[in-house]
């Protein structure tokens, strides 16, 4: 029988871990972003107004904190919400400044289902609405793809041209083009069954809710999705690429029995 | 735990009753990458210039941000804003160029408005248009 409680601690550990070591990873992008003319800022999230920069560390510190003490089990009513809402304050602020960024989405919607998860004993639901999460991105990522593009999407134009868009901006501005980008464009033929993998992988994302062996399917081909999208464009979505927005979908207590969490 | 899995979920879901370019965080449309767009792309971005004319890319860092992105939005805003802004923007980047010795051949920041095809530029290294939107001076 799966151990679900021993799943929802791995998860949160897990997941809470990873907020933690994230967000001390961006204090430096966080500080500098935070210095930005304040009439630049476009509400966001919870970032509804421009604040002092010290404000804003100081916010991204209360995340690193509470993510690290609520991943450790300890307070986790206390700990949780507040690790939830910090987290997306802060990221809140770093999606206000003229682009929004969608590697951190998943992140901040796990840990607020954690935050509400640690008021309830029931570690069934927690897991599911977690796996469910994971799900319901990345179907709305494909529904945006047909709403915005329809049919379109498939022929491999349109990937094609962002990839080329996506890489030239980073030339021009002295990020770096990635390494698949240039021999993929120019074998254009490769790029309408990549476009139409991209839609299959988002589309049939709910399959992974039947478990065992489909989770794991549905997992790794998201993940190789994943590896592409960093090859192909530079994009590093670190929360997939990790392997921690799985694992809800996952049998991760057996990891657990083997750490002494 | 039900009614908050449906809460969560019904926010999550949300945004497919939105334009799907209305973005948010954390609840999302997701329209990354489904915008189609041409390959021909008209953006705002900085160069530096060494003494003898060559033409040198500046790293995000330089502009004052860590992220290409937010760089790309630097630009967008500075170059369309009042000419102060600007101005303000050219002389920060000129003085950051100014100590960083990987830059050290740099004599000038220009801020241009390029025009390239994507594929021309990447795959052929064709270089389209830039105009100048304001030069100045690394001083050191």
């Amino acid at each position: 029988m799966t151990d679900m409680r021993g799943r929802l601690v791995a998860c949160r550990v897990l997941i809470a871990g990873f907020a933690a070591v994230y967000t001390s990873t961006r204090l430096h992008e966080l500080w500098a972003i935070a210095h930005l003319p304040a009439a630049q800022l476009e509400q966001t999230g919870l970032a509804r107004f421009a604040v002092p920069p010290v404000v804003v560390l100081a916010c991204a510190i209360v995340a690193i904190a509470a993510c690290g003490v609520f991943a450790a089990g300890r307070w986790p009513h206390v700990t949780g919400p507040i690790a939830a809402l910090a987290f997306v304050y802060v990221f809140s602020v770093r999606s206000a400044y003229g682009q929004i960024f969608h590697t951190e989405n998943l992140v901040a919607l796990h840990l607020c289902a954690l935050a509400i998860a640690a008021f309830y004993d029931d570690p069934k639901g927690a897991v599911r609405l977690l796996a469910l999460l994971t799900v319901a991105t990345y179907v709305l990522a494909g529904i945006a793809k047909l709403r915005l593009a329809g049919t379109a999407w498939l022929d491999g134009d349109q990937l094609r041209n962002q990839i080329a868009v996506d890489n030239l901006r980073k030339a021009l501005l002295g990020g770096g083009t990635a390494p698949l980008a240039t021999p993929l464009l120019d074998h254009p033929a490769l790029l309408a069954p990549l476009s139409i993998a991209t839609l299959v992988v988002e589309l049939a994302a709910p399959i992974a809710l039947l478990g065992g062996r489909w989770a794991v399917a549905w997992v790794t081909t998201a993940w190789v999705f994943h590896v592409g999208v960093l090859l192909m464009m530079w994009i590093v979505f670190p929360y997939p690429l990790a392997g921690l927005a799985f694992v809800p979908l996952l049998p991760v207590e057996r990891l657990r029995k083997r750490l002494p969490w | 735990m039900r009614v908050a899995t449906i809460v969560l979920l019904a926010a999550v879901a949300w945004p497919l009753v939105r334009d799907p370019l209305d973005d948010g965080f954390p609840l999302s449309t997701y329209p990354m990458f489904a915008v189609a767009r041409p390959t021909t792309l008209t953006m705002d971005y900085a160069l530096g210039e060494t003494r003898t004319g060559e033409r040198r890319t500046l790293t995000p860092g330089l502009v004052g941000t860590g992220e290409v992105l937010q760089a790309y939005a630097l630009f967008d805003r500075a170059v369309h804003g009042p000419r102060e802004q600007l101005q303000a923007l050219c002389t920060q980047i000129a003085a950051r160029v100014a100590r960083d010795d990987d830059y050290r051949d740099v004599a000038t920041i220009r801020i241009v408005t390029g025009r390239h095809d994507a594929v021309d530029y990447l795959v052929r290294h064709q270089i389209g248009s830039e105009v100048d939107r304001l030069r100045c001076l690394v001083l050191r």
